[in-house]
């Protein structure tokens, strides 16, 4: 199998460790994997803010370099959405490349049928539905299953694990108040669960989160889904 | 930024951190939610059937015409009257006309959203006839001179002891009246409207085009009284409204009363049809605009349950006053710009982070926030961006279509937020939020070493 | 050119392109079993606070201004609706699966009697009993054919507000007390 790594433009440059930690995971399982370094973003920004036409150009180009291989695996369920729903409505046609790419725990549980990774992580940990994973992928066991074969690991659930965090894009700073509101509801489910982590598989959702987090001064700590599984 | 998007950013901004409020729409919706909880458990399968329902809208819908000229023809044949009003002013005026000709001097109305998109209440103020409003939520904002706050449930921002000052301010009941007492009050001095009026206004919940009836659904039974007593029966009825048949209604009512409040059924689902008292208004008002949209024709099968509001959390936040609008929430944000203009509503598709519970609860299968989205590039194509926006995201493509220049750009933003530097981009968020710290490796700088 | 000629030359020409049709749904039933007809209606009607009345002649006699809709079922009546204690009417049909009783009229007085008066008694057979909406419909549309009343209404239950803070309040305009009454076939 040919797997290519799609590391979105926001991990690549403030999330690394995220994407390293993903390649780690993949190399204790044995997956050989490319880093294509042509590939910058999938274009949602453009295509979320109502710049087609912008978004279109980079679908295209998304499309050639990361075409060919069996899989395209990406840390992100919000870019994974992108490429694999919406790409077919901006292009007009499913290009390989975009029915190829998967969300990182949707590959392993999923394509490899794999949910222990061999991973350790001794922790209370609550999980973050991202709106684009559980609703756009329909990905919300894959994740927990996952997290469940870690050992030490213990998984609570939170009242709002559904809910928005507020994220959206754009929409964290073109209505702020909103957004952090939003943040407010959220951070307040996850406290009130006593996780020590608050696990997610799309970066931009922990930053939002953790940026409340941060300003309150509360005992949580967001991780990746990678960065757990990494643990060893 | 348009008068209407200032005002709904103010409003927002006010109503965000407005912790009371925040917990009593809360409590509200968390009460919605167990009893739709209870309501899909009486589904063997709640999927087909909002695929069934989604397949009957879209019949209607692509053959509108043909729906409109059955219906027409059956309401005609039956002794009733079928007018038609293009915009909300023809479907004011014609409603006052009809009071006129008819001596009114006094009007009851059944909750009708259609009625506050043509703002009647006023129009018929204006040629000095009273109108009351009977439901009770709505009957409530009536005496608040308050617009509804949610399509279905009118006062859900309101408590007890807020309803009660009202009630206690206008009639001297009890300031610790309870819901009971509060309900009970409210009957009696409807009671009195309903059997004094002389005409009685409704919308419809849905128009059946195969027997040319009105179908009417209330829990209070205000709509019963608002058909069965004054002499004259005033119907506004959006053009899509429409079901093809009558023994669609054993799925709708279903659908509409398990999404709209968990009920299976609401008390009172009536048909009304075969009157000489019964004058129907189909309205458009813009309604067409959104049927020629092939993409998002699908908008106009919405049976107004209310759902994607009360899922919305950018809704429970801001409540249903802040969007300035006849119909608040994702269903607002995605019709209304196409309703009321892109230019003056160009800002709602964009107050969403497109989060999509709206679609997943919608029970006649409309993407909404897929909608949102489309909306999006309609207001791009309509080029109502700023051309700073419109400039950056040119620059933004070139940068990103290199990665040289996308590398370069990284580096930059990295070295920008490492020395603090706030723009204007940055404060929106660092206002309320901590920034993550800024790595000084890439990702693909670290596989260029560990490949 | 009218407003009528307008509009409809607008959907004419709106949806001359179709819009995509959506997939076609599955043919499997929507409902689970209904169980035991009458079963179901005495438990879906009570669960909505309907009233089972076995005793005729013991419930009429609390009323003293009684309005009915003429019919055998119902009986003779000493008021109009607007001066009744209580209302009663026959029904079309009884619905299992809702625990609803479907009620028609064919004049304005009789609109209002199963709204108006604060107890509303229907007097029915158990063989008027139907399985569920869609039978309930069929039968109005066999009846009727083409000459419908002019209000028919499916009744759920007496009627309701949950208004105020969702706090369920039982008679807000219609009648607080809906019950039922099976005659001794």
């Amino acid at each position: 199998m040919r797997v290519a790594l799609f590391i979105p433009c926001f991990v690549d440059q403030f999330y690394p460790e995220v994407g390293k930690a993903m390649v780690s995971v993949l190399r204790r399982l044995g997956i050989e994997c490319v880093f294509p370094e042509e590939q910058t973003c999938c274009g949602q920004p453009a295509f979320n803010t109502g710049y087609w036409d912008e978004a279109r150009a980079l679908a295209r180009r998304y499309c050639e370099i990361f075409n060919g291989y069996d899989a395209v695996v990406s840390p992100s369920g919000s870019c994974t959405a992108m490429v694999r729903n919406f790409y077919p409505e901006l292009l007009g046609s499913s290009p390989p490349a975009s029915v190829n790419t998967f969300e990182f725990s949707e590959f392993l549980v999923k394509k490899l049928g794999i949910t222990d990774v061999g991973a350790t992580f001794p922790a209370k940990v609550t999980y973050h539905d991202s709106c684009h994973t559980l609703r756009e992928l329909r990905l919300k066991q894959e994740p927990r299953a996952l997290l469940r074969a870690v050992r030490g690991l213990e998984l609570v659930e939170m009242t709002e694990a559904e809910t928005c965090c507020g994220f959206g894009g754009t929409f964290s700073v073109k209505f702020p108040a909103i957004s952090t509101a939003m943040d407010d509801v959220k951070c307040q489910s996850i406290v009130a669960t006593g996780a020590q982590y608050v696990v997610s598989v799309d970066s931009s959702c922990l930053m939002q989160i953790g940026g409340w987090l941060r300003r309150k001064n509360l005992p949580v700590q967001t991780k990746h889904l990678a960065e757990v599984l990494a643990q060893t | 930024m348009n008068p209407n998007a200032c005002r709904f950013q103010r409003a927002a901004r006010a109503k965000a951190f407005d912790l009371r409020h925040r917990a009593i729409v809360a409590k509200n919706i968390a009460t919605y939610h167990a009893a739709v909880a209870r309501g899909l458990a009486r589904f063997a399968d709640w999927e087909s059937a909002r695929r069934r329902a989604a397949a009957i809208k879209w019949e209607v819908m692509n053959h509108l015409d043909r729906y409109l000229e059955e219906f027409e023809r059956n309401v005609l044949a039956r002794g009733g009257h079928v007018h038609w009003a293009e915009t909300a002013a023809e479907a004011s005026q014609q409603v006052v006309a009809l009071a006129k000709q008819h001596g009114v001097r006094r009007a009851v109305k059944s909750k009708s959203m259609v009625t506050e998109e043509i703002h009647l209440n006023s129009a018929l103020e204006a040629a000095g006839i009273t109108v009351l409003e009977t439901d009770l939520g709505e009957y409530i904002c009536q005496l608040r001179g308050e617009p509804p706050y949610h399509i279905v449930t009118p006062v859900m921002h309101l408590n007890r002891e807020q309803i009660a000052a009202t009630f206690h301010e206008k009639f001297g009941t009890p300031l610790d009246a309870t819901a009971e007492q509060l309900a009970g009050s409210a009957r009696e001095q409807l009671r009195a409207e309903f059997l004094r009026a002389d005409m009685g206004i409704t919308g419809a919940n849905f128009a059946v085009a195969d027997t040319g009836m009105i179908g009417l659904c209330t829990n209070e039974g205000n709509g019963r009284l608002t058909t069965a007593l004054p002499r004259l029966h005033v119907a506004i009825v959006g053009i899509e409204k429409l079901v093809p048949r009558l023994e669609d209604l054993a799925l709708f009512w279903p659908l509409l009363a398990t999404r709209g409040t968990g009920q299976f059924l609401t008390v009172y689902n009536t048909l009304i049809g075969g009157s000489e008292n019964l004058h129907v208004i189909l309205l458009d008002n813009g309604r067409t605009r959104l049927l020629a949209d092939a993409e998002q024709r699908n908008a106009l099968h919405c049976i107004r349950c209310g759902a994607c509001l009360n899922v919305c959390p950018v809704y429970r936040t801001v409540g249903g006053h802040s969007y300035g609008t006849t119909y608040q929430g994702p269903l607002g944000s995605m019709i209304t710009p196409h309703l009321r203009g892109w230019r003056d509503w160009s800002h709602l598709p964009y107050a969403s982070s497109l989060c999509g519970k709206c679609a997943d609860v919608c029970p006649v299968r409309i993407p909404i926030h897929h909608h949102l989205l489309h909306n999006r590039r309609n207001v791009i194509q309509r080029r109502l961006d700023s051309p700073i926006q419109r400039l950056a995201f040119r620059a933004w493509l070139w940068a990103v279509r290199s990665p040289r220049r996308y590398a370069l750009g990284g580096r930059l933003a990295r070295w920008a937020m490492r020395i603090g530097i706030a723009a204007p981009f940055a404060k929106a968020w660092t206002d309320h939020r901590e920034l993550p710290p800024a790595p000084r490796e890439t990702f693909r700088d670290w596989w260029r070493t560990n490949p | 050119m009218s407003a009528r000629d307008n509009i409809l030359q607008r959907v004419r020409d709106a949806v001359r392109a179709p819009a995509p049709r959506p997939p076609a749904p599955a043919a499997n039933s929507i409902w689970p079993p209904l169980g035991e007809a009458e079963a179901r209606f005495r438990e879906e009607f009570t669960a909505l606070k309907g009233e089972i009345i076995e005793s005729l002649p013991e419930f009429l006699a609390v009323f003293e201004k009684i309005a009915t809709d003429g019919s055998e079922l119902a009986g003779k009546g000493n008021a109009t609706a607007r001066e009744a204690d209580l209302g009663v009417t026959a029904c079309e049909c009884l619905v299992a699966q809702t625990g609803s009783v479907v009620v028609t009229c064919r004049n304005a007085e009789e609109r209002a009697l199963s709204a108006l008066p604060p107890v509303h008694l229907v007097v029915a057979h158990r063989e008027q009993i139907v399985p569920d909406l869609n039978a309930a419909l069929a039968l109005l549309r066999t009846r009727y054919g083409g000459d419908f009343p002019k209000m028919v209404s499916v009744i759920s239950g007496p009627s309701r507000t949950a208004d105020i803070e969702k706090v369920l309040v039982m008679g807000a305009h219609g009648p607080k007390r809906l019950a039922v009454h099976f005659v001794r076939s």
